[in-house]
């Protein structure tokens, strides 16, 4: 009896391990890959001094692309179903980091096209690298403005950085000329005149900068600019040198990314310089993660901030879905670099099968450049590039290999601990969820 | 500027030249009754009566006629003070603004500076007079008041004490704020009347962050003092510290909430006793595990070793700890629930108000819970058995162990303190700061400039250290010319300060020599 009970559990045994592989196949979604997987490269900051919750969040994104990708029977070329793998590299943050990093990824682990990059630095120190060795490279998240119109100029020429007369990098992020001058015409049309722009010592930071106080000095205001090293915690002397003034600014505009702008509007808010009555409190958008934010800075109600990607009363099923993992991974709303991400995995994945390789680069970027997809940010295309190559005159260099439709909006929190979906979008007009252009301190829409 | 125009005028009708003239020939009269044991030499009667007028005119003068016991070598360096100050004042205000830079910088200022610290030490040496610090004296007075110091340091070649070094160091101060007050009129460090109150908010800022900063630095000195290394996991045991206060807040709120069934919070106070006791395990564990094979000489290259264990260790927990809390920034409730302490806008005068002043609640509270903690150490290490035991230790110990000192248990205590105080310092400060696992990298690189400047193994040095690093920090990015510049800049000028306080005092402010 006891035997036979052995034999028995024997076989019961022998007949999972016989049957779990069908099982995982159907669990595959009874698809049959090709030997051959596509390898995207994922260049993002995981570690300090780079913006590390982004870092993670961009290659959770990625790899969430690949596996619903893969889960939808995978890329599929010449009638051969290919699974998609995203490696990341880690780049810290910095140029240095990023080119070696980028280097390995492309000769080491032979990766067929490259997404993702988050510092504007990373991104304006790596793109040769892609460049000389002819990988497609859609980047999902460095605003700085030469990222894409490098492309233009050296596509003209001058000098050449590839010798096939292709540019192999494109940039689904805003380029930050396109955030400022949201920010700058919403602050214009609330008539502020006296700036203080607090910036970031960096390559997204500087920049972009410069372009906001550009436009704010056009149009005949008063412009001070202070800027601060990433990864400084105590703002306390710099802010009661602000309130020192004789009079205080009309606006406090921070142009700081990560933990550091938290620390910074937190502090704001603790010493009461902004936001109040006479300032107006515009931080970036971190803000949007509203667990985060809330978390890190209580104070912080009735600070605008701006916001990259679509309103979330306009969300897609895409977006909504996303967004749902993304919570279920880590309890906030998901961010539009995540969002870009994800989408970036998509349109690769999109122009190879439209090119019917992974290895023609010419013809990805070609692919790439035909673009007409709907995703969770929206419709993506490319206006300008070598399917199009005249820039009509006034249109800005780094439109070209640039998405030219991110939407760029200002948010407002009006409530403490409020989520991010449910802040007031207050400009431009066209977004406006409370009917208004800016909530004051104290009142409710 | 700096005074009311009127006080100027005042001062020169009532003081200055007039009555540096008047005191020059009255003072002499002094000697008159007494008998020539007691007589003060002419010369000094003169000098003191030419700066008592110059500096407090009438009353200077008064003073030292009718007390000459007031004749003292730092009543008239308070008095040259008041002098230098002054007379820069006016020649801002009377003279083409300038024109006093281009007089300080022949005057006085590094041409001088140079020249006194040339001349001098060699002057001494010839007349095998004490040149203890003579070097730095020279240098920081011919920096201050130029030719002046050579002629007083030459003719009477004073032993130089601390109060030489204090009042010649102040009278450098003051010779920069003024040319800085030259140079950058509008600076809202030197704008008057406005400027005392910006320079106390300042001021209290820098005491207040630079309080926190102590308490995290003297742990670091702790270990270095007994152990003779220096722990480069203090930055991540200073990250974790906060991350165990914020877990006990979260878990502990949560488990009280379901036992009473009402929201329950804990104050974040009680986080600072738990993270200590967690990280004084974990650093006495560490030390026992890793360091005491290294005291046992066990361990080829021990100095190496240190660098790399602990290293190591910091490493291990801050990529335990990403990849247990993840990476977005945390932080725990309010210590208190008042925002900001203010002190109101006084009017004193018509033309002067003083305030308002701005304290950020939590901070304050922070400020006190680590000078509470500071003043605690130093109650332990001066008043208990084992605290005595662990001074005897970093001092020497082989003569520690024949008193019967086990210096391996000592060693545990002071990595587990060292460690438990950074701990500490993480979970005063995590209501404070928006908290990420790498949030220890900046605040490590400072304390291992206090810890140098207070002078390496040095409790109060580490907690005077901290203060100033805080002041200075506060200042240079408040005062700095380039207002886009001064926060960048800020960590930079702490490094300034350490540099020059390493290049007179080598052994840091309170650091002893080791050989």
């Amino acid at each position: 009896m006891k035997r036979r009970r052995m034999f028995m559990n024997c076989v019961a045994l022998l007949a999972i391990f016989a049957l779990l592989p069908i099982g995982m196949a159907q669990a595959d979604g009874h698809c049959e890959f090709a030997d051959y997987t596509i390898t995207l490269g994922n260049l993002a900051p995981l570690s300090a001094p780079g913006a590390v919750a982004g870092g993670i969040a961009m290659d959770w994104a990625a790899k969430q692309a690949a596996a619903d990708i893969n889960a939808d029977c995978g890329i599929q070329i010449d009638g051969v179903n290919h699974q998609v793998a995203v490696v990341t590299g880690d780049s810290e943050g910095s140029p240095e980091r990023g080119q070696a990093v980028a280097e390995r990824l492309i000769l080491e682990d032979e990766v067929d096209a490259m997404l993702g990059v988050y510092h504007s630095a990373v991104g304006l120190a790596t793109m040769g690298i892609m460049e000389a060795n002819q990988i497609p490279t859609v980047f999902s998240e460095p605003w700085n403005d030469n990222v894409s119109a490098n492309g233009i100029r050296e596509f003209d020429g001058a000098p050449p950085r590839f010798e096939d007369g292709i540019d192999h990098i494109f940039r689904i992020s805003p380029a930050s000329s396109m955030v400022g001058s949201v920010v700058v015409d919403w602050l214009l049309s609330l008539g502020v005149d006296d700036v203080v722009l607090i910036v970031e010592n960096t390559d997204y930071g500087q920049p972009a900068a410069a372009d906001e106080k550009a436009r704010f000095e056009a149009a005949g205001a008063t412009v001070s600019q202070i800027d601060v090293e990433l990864g400084t915690e105590d703002f306390v002397p710099i802010l009661s040198r602000i309130q020192a003034r004789a009079e205080a600014p009309d606006v406090i505009r921070i142009i700081v990314t990560g933990e550091t702008s938290f620390n910074l509007t937190q502090q704001m808010s603790e010493l009461g310089v902004a936001p109040s009555a006479d300032t107006i409190c515009v931080t970036n958008q971190f803000a949007f993660q509203s667990e985060q934010y809330w978390a890190t800075v209580p104070d912080g109600n009735y600070c605008a901030f701006n916001r990259v990607g679509i309103i979330p009363s306009l969300f897609s099923d895409a977006a909504v879905a996303l967004n749902a993992k993304y919570e279920m991974e880590f309890g906030d709303i998901v961010p539009s670099f995540a969002m870009a991400t994800y989408d970036a995995v998509y349109i690769i994945a999109d122009a190879m099968e439209r090119a019917g390789s992974y290895t023609d680069a010419a013809a990805i970027v070609g692919a790439i450049e035909a673009t007409d997809l709907d995703l969770s940010q929206g419709r993506y295309y490319f206006r300008f590039g070598g399917h199009n190559p005249d820039l009509p005159e006034g249109t800005p260099e780094f439109m070209w290999h640039q998405w030219p439709d991110p939407i760029v909006t200002v948010m407002q929190y009006f409530e403490p601990g409020q989520s991010g979906l449910d802040a007031a979008v207050i400009y431009p007009e066209v977004y406006q969820t409370h009917g208004t252009s800016y909530i004051v301190p104290g009142t409710s829409p | 500027m700096v005074i009311e125009d009127t006080l100027f005028i005042l001062w020169l009708m009532v003081a200055g030249p007039l009555w540096a003239t008047v005191g020059l020939f009255v003072m002499p009269g002094v000697n008159q009754d007494q008998p020539k044991e007691d007589q003060i030499s002419k010369t000094t009667l003169q000098i003191a009566g030419v700066i008592g007028g110059f500096a407090l005119g009438p009353i200077g003068v008064a003073l030292l006629y009718f007390e000459p016991a007031m004749i003292r070598r730092t009543t008239m360096m308070v008095g040259v003070i008041v002098t230098v100050f002054a007379t820069s004042q006016v020649l801002v205000r009377v003279v083409d603004p300038n024109l006093p830079s281009a007089l300080w910088l022949i005057l006085a200022g590094p041409l001088w500076a140079a020249i006194a610290a040339y001349i001098l030490p060699r002057h001494y040496r010839e007349l095998e007079a004490d040149d203890q610090n003579v070097l730095t004296a020279a240098a920081l007075g011919g920096f201050a008041i130029g030719p002046l110091i050579i002629g007083l340091m030459w003719k009477s070649t004073p032993k130089i004490n601390r109060d030489w070094m204090i009042t010649l160091g102040s009278l450098g101060a003051w010779q920069i704020y003024t040319l800085f007050a030259i140079q950058n009129p509008d600076n809202p460090c030197v704008l008057a009347p406005f400027s005392l109150t910006y320079l106390t908010q300042q001021t209290a800022n820098g005491v207040v962050i630079g309080s926190i900063y102590s308490l995290m630095a003297v742990g670091l000195t702790l270990i270095y003092s007994v152990q003779g290394i220096v722990s480069f996991a203090h930055g991540q045991l200073y990250m974790v510290g906060g991350y165990f206060s914020f877990y006990f807040l979260l878990h502990g709120g949560n488990v009280l909430s379901d036992l009473t069934g009402t929201e329950v919070s804990i104050n974040p106070i009680w986080g600072i006793p738990v993270a200590a006791v967690i990280v004084f395990v974990m650093g006495a564990l560490f030390e026992r595990t890793f360091l005491k094979p290294m005291h046992e000489g066990l361990i080829e290259r021990a100095a190496e070793y240190a660098i790399l264990i602990t290293f190591g260790f910091g490493f291990v927990i801050e990529y335990t700890t990403l990849a247990v809390a993840g990476p977005f920034p945390q932080r725990t409730d309010r210590f208190i629930e008042i925002r900001r302490f203010t002190l109101q806008r006084t009017t004193i005068t018509e033309d002067f108000a003083f305030g308002p002043i701005n304290i950020i609640g939590d901070r304050a509270f922070a400020m006190v819970v680590g000078i509470v903690l500071i003043f605690a150490l130093l109650y332990f290490l001066q008043r208990t058995w084992t605290g005595r035991a662990l001074r005897a230790t970093s001092q020497d110990r082989q003569a520690a162990a024949v008193t019967g000192i086990n210096p391996t248990n000592m060693n545990t205590l002071s990595f587990a303190l060292g460690s438990m105080l950074a701990a500490m310092s993480g979970a005063a400060l995590i209501p404070i700061f928006a908290w990420v696992p790498w949030v220890g990298a900046e605040m490590v690189g400072r304390s291992y400039v206090i810890v140098v400047l207070g002078g390496l193994g040095s409790v109060p040095g580490a907690l005077f250290g901290g203060i100033i690093v805080g002041i200075v920090e506060a200042l240079g990015a408040g005062c700095h010319p380039d207002p886009s510049r001064g926060a960048a800049y800020k960590e930079a000028f702490a490094l300034v300060i350490f540099a020059l306080v390493l290049l007179l005092k080598p052994t840091g402010l309170f650091g002893r020599e080791h050989n």
